[in-house]
């Protein structure tokens, strides 16, 4: 037990360290030194792509055993300057898709010639007229302000500074955390614990582990991580939809009851099995969940690389997505780790020269 | 410039439909002494300088402009047709059109209730042909047409259809004409195809070149004019534009980076660029192979995709500027980021 406590007090601080870390899409530079850092010890090799890929090799026993990539996107939603106004105050547009709702009275880091703190204003109801009070904010009526006078903010900021929401990670009672830039952190985190698993067992199969870029984007990390790195398979981790009231019952994924195993035609109906049968050999919780179409993961990259490379997704339910208080079941993540260290080690050559037999 | 863009503008190219043009920059790059210029499957064009070493930089630029292709030739002898590339319903009545052979159109309009309600397939294109028949000696399905607008100069400023991209394409013959020979690293110039429709031309070159940096050099929109459609900071005239980002591609930060030294260290103005909309080459080079840290410079131009783009001359020198000086710079060390 008290080495049960102790690992999953490592999770969380990990979990707490990355995502209280910024790295909007396309600058995840900051996010990847504690990644880095925290993988290390577990892993024989890691290092960078052209696009800021964290790649991290863990080699297997076995050197005709097949070669697998398990990702998760390190990249979070985050803001990007369009204009400075009168009086300092910053219009801005999104990398990455957030709903302007969920907007108004966010803490932000402007990273500008320094990190600027600011806060997101809007019209309070006081001052709200006819049609303002129904309506929901958009965008382009919102601002950033950082309290500094328009000359300061101008000498400062520019136009194309990257802004990244700011918030404490969470920790609420029962094994749940919320906070920002979970997704897909979380996934990163998972990663993370089947590296720690792996580093305790035995496994044919070469491993890699990507903390992919840009996948808020159009998963653009993802197409370049797999085309470098070839691999036999690929399975992408990324957070789905949590529980939680007004969500219909078939879009959403209880927590707490592990992870969540994808099928449908983005995923090669062999890795959906084999990952299904695994949990079940180890009594590993999960749950299952269909996706009629392309994913919108980097499991859409993965397959439709090279000559096709079949390709699996896991997901950690995650309440209110795309939010700065995205909600998980830690315990969701430790099962996730584990269930894709013991997949690992039920991978050898056959089983992968089977897939391609339809 | 004038003379250039004024050649450049006039030829026929849809995406595509490319012939046109790709035999005039052919012509030019001839006349500038570059006789080694290579035609790829899909119609690009390219040309390459300095030593084939270990680091290149793909500088492209796109030769296909948007059009129209004729779905339908009725009975009455109008035409049908669809667009090429992203054009907005409400700028079209009334516009003339040519088609590859040299035959004019105008695009006419049925009557509807509200002009907001205007879509494509209430609008159809009028060669003056009294009857299906008629018009069918002349056009077939599948024909393509471009704006029918020659380049105008009024004072620094250049109007004229098909700026988005010759306005690029100029701006790589003209780098190409001043290129000193010896470099810090080889260089492709790629005048591409079928970037309006999605980036093609771009997607297998930058397979085929495997370059170690990218470059696209395009357009963008302004937010300089009366109750702009698009708020941005960029204007006509205060220097080419330092691509941050738009929707095919978040620009490598030590890109834009350098980009931004260069500019300074060499006094040439620029702007920095935050496109909501739209996409250029540069989103398919960065994405080739095991990726590319690419960036884009790009020319501020109104009215994009309506026969009025206008360009001003003096962002078009400045462009060339900041290009020549780019390529004359060093791009070295390990592009993995640096963290």
């Amino acid at each position: 037990m008290l080495s049960e406590n102790g690992a999953k007090m490592e999770l969380e601080d990990f979990l707490k360290e990355i995502t209280e870390s910024d790295g909007v899409a396309g600058f995840e530079e900051n996010v990847s030194g504690p990644i880095a850092r925290a993988f290390a010890p577990y892993v024989d090799e890691t290092r960078r792509d052209n696009l800021g890929n964290l790649i991290f090799y863990k080699k297997g026993k076995n050197a005709a055993a097949p070669r697998v990539m398990f990702c998760a996107h390190m990249d979070e939603i985050g803001l990007i300057v369009t204009g400075i106004e009168e009086r300092g105050f910053l219009r801005f547009s999104t990398l990455g898709g957030f709903d302007a709702r969920t907007l108004p009275g966010q803490e932000v880091t402007v990273y500008g010639k320094e990190k600027y703190p600011g806060v997101i204003g809007h019209l309070p109801p006081h001052l709200c007229k006819g049609e303002q009070k129904k309506k929901a904010p958009e965008i382009k009526d919102l601002f950033i302000d950082t309290g500094l006078p328009e000359d300061v903010v101008r000498a400062g900021i520019d136009v194309g500074a990257v802004v990244a929401l700011r918030r404490n990670f969470v920790t609420l009672r029962h094994r749940c955390r919320a906070g920002k830039a979970f997704d897909d952190r979380a996934g990163v985190a998972l990663l993370w614990q089947c590296a720690r698993e792996l580093s305790r067992m035995d496994h044919a199969a070469d491993v890699f582990l990507v903390a992919t870029v840009q996948e808020e984007v159009g998963t653009r990390g993802a197409v370049v991580s797999t085309f470098g790195l070839a691999p036999d398979l690929g399975v992408a981790v990324d957070v789905c939809h949590g529980d939680f009231p007004g969500a219909a019952e078939h879009e959403v994924s209880p927590l707490g009851k592990g992870p969540v195993i994808t099928s449908g035609p983005n995923i090669h109906p062999c890795l959906f099995e084999r990952l299904r049968a695994v949990a079940a050999d180890y009594h590993l919780p999960c749950e299952l969940d269909v996706s009629p179409g392309p994913t919108g993961t980097d499991a859409r990259a993965i397959q439709v690389s090279r000559e096709g490379i079949p390709a699996a997704l896991l997901s950690v339910p995650l309440r209110y997505m795309h939010t700065s208080v995205e909600l998980l079941d830690l315990d969701d993540l430790k099962t996730g780790g584990r269930l894709l260290a013991f997949f690992t080690t039920s991978l050898d050559r056959a089983f992968v020269e089977g897939l391609a037999c339809f | 410039m004038k003379e250039l863009l004024t050649r450049l503008t006039a030829a026929f190219g849809p995406a595509g439909r490319e012939e046109g043009i790709r035999a005039l920059l052919q012509r030019e790059l001839e006349n500038l002494g570059e006789s080694g210029a290579v035609v790829d499957d899909l119609g690009n064009l390219i040309v390459s300088r300095g030593e084939p070493a270990d680091r290149r930089i793909l500088v492209a630029a796109h030769m296909d402009g948007i059009g129209f292709m004729i779905t339908c030739i009725e009975e009455n002898g109008f035409l049908r047709f669809t667009p090429i590339g992203g054009i907005q319903v409400h700028s079209l009545p009334g516009t003339r059109l040519r088609f590859r052979g040299g035959i004019t159109g105008v695009i006419g309009q049925e009557k509807i209730k509200e002009q907001k309600d205007l879509e494509f397939s209430r609008l159809y294109i009028d060669i003056g042909a009294a009857s299906g028949k008629e018009a069918e000696q002349q056009v077939q399905i599948g024909d393509t047409a471009v704006f029918n607008a020659p380049l105008a100069a009024e004072g620094d400023r250049f109007i004229a259809g098909a700026l988005d991209d010759r306005a690029g394409c100029a701006l790589l013959l003209e780098t190409l004409k001043r290129l000193p020979s010896t470099l810090p690293q080889a260089v492709s110039f790629v005048f591409t195809v079928q970037e309006e429709v999605g980036l093609r031309g771009a997607q297998a070159v930058s397979y085929r070149i495997n370059p170690q940096f990218g470059l696209a050099v395009d357009v963008t929109r302004t937010g300089d004019t009366p109750e702009p459609q698009f708020k941005t900071p960029v204007s006509l005239g205060k220097g080419p534009a330092i691509k941050i980002k738009d929707n095919s591609v978040i620009c490598h930060p030590r890109v834009t980076a350098l980009m931004r030294r260069v500019a300074e260290e060499k006094n040439i103005p620029y702007q920095i660029e935050v496109l909501e909309q739209g996409g250029t080459d540069a989103g398919a080079i960065h994405l080739s192979r095991t990726g590319v840290p690419t960036g884009a410079l790009s020319i501020p131009c109104r009215y994009i995709h309506t026969p009025g783009e206008m360009v001003d001359r003096t962002d078009m020198e400045n462009g060339v500027s900041l290009l020549l000086a780019l390529l004359q710079t060093e791009w070295n060390g390990s592009w993995g980021r640096s963290w």
